[in-house]
C-alpha cells in the first residue's frame, strides 16, 4: 500500500503554505506529495509546480493535469523536463483527453519514432506548407525514468490496459481500489479524514495507491497518523507510532 | 538607467562534442541558478526547441518551476518560448500559477519560431506564425497584465516587422543577440513609429540577449570556445535558413559558414572591465536589461564557471 497527500488544489495556492504542506507530507511519512490543476478555471501549470515541489521535499511528487485541453505532445514536454529535474520522481495522474491524446502521449513518452494518423490527430501533422519536416518525431530528451508511473482517472479500463497506465477512481462508499494494471496499482482518491478501516476495506484483495485530502498541516499530520503509522510499524510501541 | 544583467541562455543540450545524460544536465542547471543567486544575477534565462537530437529543452516554465523551488530570490525568464506552437491558455495558465508560486519572479519571453520541423510536429503551418501572433500576443498581455503577481512579457523580435507587433501593444523587446548596434536603432524606430500610430505609449526601456564571454585570458580560452560557438550557430543557421532545393550540398555549407562568420563577431569577449564597458554602450540605446549569454550548447564546467563568475564582477560594475 502506497500513501500519497492531495491532490492539493494550485487554485489561490501561494507557495508557504504548499511547502508547508509538502513539509509535513515527508513528517508524516507519506510516500508521496501531489498537486492539481484546474484548467477549467484557467488553473494550469500541474506539471511544473510538480516540478517546484520536487525542490522542496525529497520524497516523490505527482501531479493530477486536465488532458485534451492542449497538445499532447506538449505535455509529454512537460512530462519530461518534471521528471529530469525531479531526478525521476515525478507522477502523473490524468483527467480527460480523448483516446488519442492519452495514446499519443504514452506513444512520445515511450521514446518511440513517432507517426500518428488519427482522426484528431496526425503527428508528426507533414503538411504540404512545412518543409523540410521529418516523417516521423521523437520526444528529446526523454523522462528519467523508463517508464513514468501514469494514472487515468474515472477511465474504462481496456485502453488503460493497452497503454500501460493505472486506473484510478474517486472515494465513494463502498468502492474497491481498481485492480493494478502493467506495473502499477489501482488509485483511490480518498476525502479528508479517512478512516483507516475504510481503506483497507478498499483495497480489498489488492495493495491499493491511496491519495488522502489534507487541507492544512495539522490534517497531514493526523492523517499520517492514523494511516502511516499503524498501517506501516504493525506492533511498534504506541510511543513511536504517534510520533 | 540602471543597467541590469541576466545569465543565459540555457537550452540544457546533450552537444555532440560533450554528450552528457540530461539528468545531469538539469542538476547541472539547478546548480547554475544557484550560482547566480549567489552572484546577484536579476535571473537566469531559458530557451526553447523542440524534437532535436541533442535535447534541447522544450518546456521552459516546467525548468523554471524547478528553478523557482530551488532558489529563493532568483528571477527565471524565458528566452524566448515559441508562442504560435503552443496554446494560448496553457501558456497563460502554466505562467500565472508559476509565477504565483514563484513569488512574482517568473518573467515571460516569447516569439515566432522558425523551424518548419517544430511547427509541424503540432500542427501549424510555419507560414501562420504571423498571423497567430497577432492574434495570441494581446491574450496572453492581458492574462499577464490581469494576474497576481502580474507576469512580465518581453517580445522577441530579430527584425523590425516584428517589433513593429510588439509596439502596437506596447509590449517591450526582447531584442536577438545576433543584432548589431546599428540594427538595434532601426528596429527601436519602428517600434517607437508602430506604438505612435497605435496611440500606445511605449515602455521605457526593453531587454536584450548578447553573445558575452568574460575572461582574463582570451589566448587560453579562445580554443577551447570556439568549437563550442560554431556547433551553437551552424545549429541556428541550419534552422534559420534550411538548403534551397537547387542548392549544391557545398553551396549551402558555404552560405551557413559565412552566417557563422558573420555572427561570430557579435560576442563579445574580454575581461570584466572591456565587457562592462561594451555593455553599457546598450543601455544608451534604451535596453535595461541585458541577458548575457554564457552557455553555449553544453560548456565545460570549468570554463562556464569562470566565464559566469567573471560576469557576476561585470554585474557588480554595470549595477553599481
Amino acid at each position: 500500500m502506497k500513501l500519497g497527500l492531495g491532490p492539493i488544489p494550485l487554485q489561490g495556492m501561494a507557495r508557504h503554505e504548499l511547502e508547508r504542506l509538502a513539509t509535513a507530507a515527508v513528517e508524516a511519512s507519506f510516500d508521496s506529495v501531489w498537486v492539481a490543476e484546474s484548467r477549467s478555471q484557467g488553473v494550469g501549470g500541474g506539471l511544473a509546480a510538480a516540478a517546484l515541489v520536487a525542490q522542496l521535499v525529497p520524497i516523490r511528487v505527482g501531479a493530477l493535469v486536465d488532458a485534451g485541453v492542449y497538445h499532447p505532445l506538449h505535455m509529454a514536454e512537460d512530462i519530461a523536463i518534471a521528471d529530469l529535474t525531479s531526478q525521476g520522481r515525478l507522477e502523473v495522474l490524468l483527467r480527460g483527453g480523448s483516446d488519442e491524446h492519452l495514446q499519443v502521449l504514452v506513444a512520445a513518452l515511450s521514446g518511440a519514432h513517432l507517426r500518428f494518423d488519427g482522426r484528431e490527430l496526425r503527428v508528426p501533422a507533414r503538411l504540404d506548407v512545412n518543409q523540410p519536416v521529418p516523417a516521423t518525431l521523437s520526444l528529446n530528451p526523454r523522462p528519467a525514468q523508463p517508464i513514468v508511473p501514469m494514472w487515468a482517472l474515472q477511465r474504462a479500463g481496456a485502453l488503460a490496459h493497452d497503454l500501460g497506465l493505472g486506473l484510478a477512481s474517486a472515494w465513494s462508499d463502498g468502492i474497491k481500489v481498481p485492480p493494478a494494471t502493467g506495473r502499477v496499482p489501482g488509485m483511490l482518491l480518498c476525502r479528508s479524514g479517512a478512516d483507516p478501516a475504510d481503506l483497507l476495506r478498499a483495497a480489498g484483495e489488492s495493495a491499493g495507491y491511496f491519495l488522502i485530502a489534507a487541507g492544512t498541516p495539522p490534517d497531514v499530520t493526523a492523517a499520517g497518523r492514523r494511516l502511516a503509522g499503524p498501517l506501516r510499524m504493525p506492533g511498534f510501541p504506541e510511543w513511536i507510532n504517534a510520533q | 538607467m540602471t543597467l541590469r544583467l541576466g545569465l543565459g541562455v540555457f537550452g540544457m543540450q546533450s552537444v555532440p562534442q560533450r554528450p552528457d545524460h540530461h539528468v545531469k544536465l538539469y542538476r547541472d542547471l539547478l546548480e547554475d541558478a544557484e550560482l547566480a543567486e549567489a552572484l546577484g544575477f536579476e535571473g537566469i534565462w531559458l530557451s526553447e526547441h523542440h524534437f532535436w537530437f541533442d535535447g534541447y529543452c522544450p518546456a521552459d516554465i516546467a525548468a523554471a518551476g524547478a528553478i523557482l523551488g530551488r532558489t529563493k530570490r532568483l528571477g527565471v525568464g524565458t528566452g524566448v518560448m515559441l508562442l504560435p506552437m503552443h496554446s494560448v491558455e496553457k501558456v497563460a495558465g502554466d505562467a500565472t500559477t508559476i509565477a504565483r508560486l514563484g513569488e512574482g519572479r517568473l518573467t515571460l519571453g516569447v516569439a515566432l519560431g522558425y523551424r518548419d520541423a517544430e511547427f509541424d510536429g503540432f500542427g501549424v503551418r510555419r507560414k501562420d506564425r504571423g498571423k497567430l501572433m497577432d492574434s495570441m500576443l494581446p491574450r496572453l498581455a492581458s492574462a499577464c497584465r490581469t494576474a497576481d503577481p502580474a507576469v512580465p512579457l518581453y517580445v522577441g523580435v530579430a527584425s523590425a516587422v516584428a517589433a513593429q507587433r510588439a509596439g502596437r501593444l506596447g509590449l517591450p523587446l526582447f531584442a536577438d543577440s545576433t543584432m548589431n548596434p546599428a540594427e538595434l536603432r532601426q528596429m527601436l524606430d519602428a517600434y517607437n513609429d508602430a506604438a505612435s500610430a497605435a496611440g500606445v505609449t511605449p515602455p521605457a526601456s526593453h531587454a536584450l540577449q548578447r553573445d558575452v564571454f568574460v575572461t582574463d585570458d582570451r589566448e587560453r580560452d579562445w580554443p577551447r570556445l570556439l568549437p563550442e560557438l560554431r556547433y551553437m550557430r551552424l545549429q541556428y543557421g541550419g534552422w534559420s535558413f534550411p538548403p534551397e532545393p537547387a542548392e549544391s550540398v557545398q553551396a549551402y555549407l558555404s552560405r551557413l559558414e559565412s552566417d557563422v562568420e558573420a555572427k561570430l563577431k557579435n560576442l563579445i569577449m574580454g575581461d570584466a572591465v572591456e565587457v562592462a564597458a561594451r555593455l553599457r554602450e546598450f543601455a544608451s540605446l534604451g535596453f535595461d536589461l541585458i541577458v548575457c549569454r554564457s552557455q553555449f550548447g553544453n560548456l565545460p564546467r570549468d570554463l562556464l564557471h569562470s566565464a559566469v563568475e567573471g560576469l557576476g564582477r561585470v554585474r557588480a560594475e554595470v549595477e553599481s
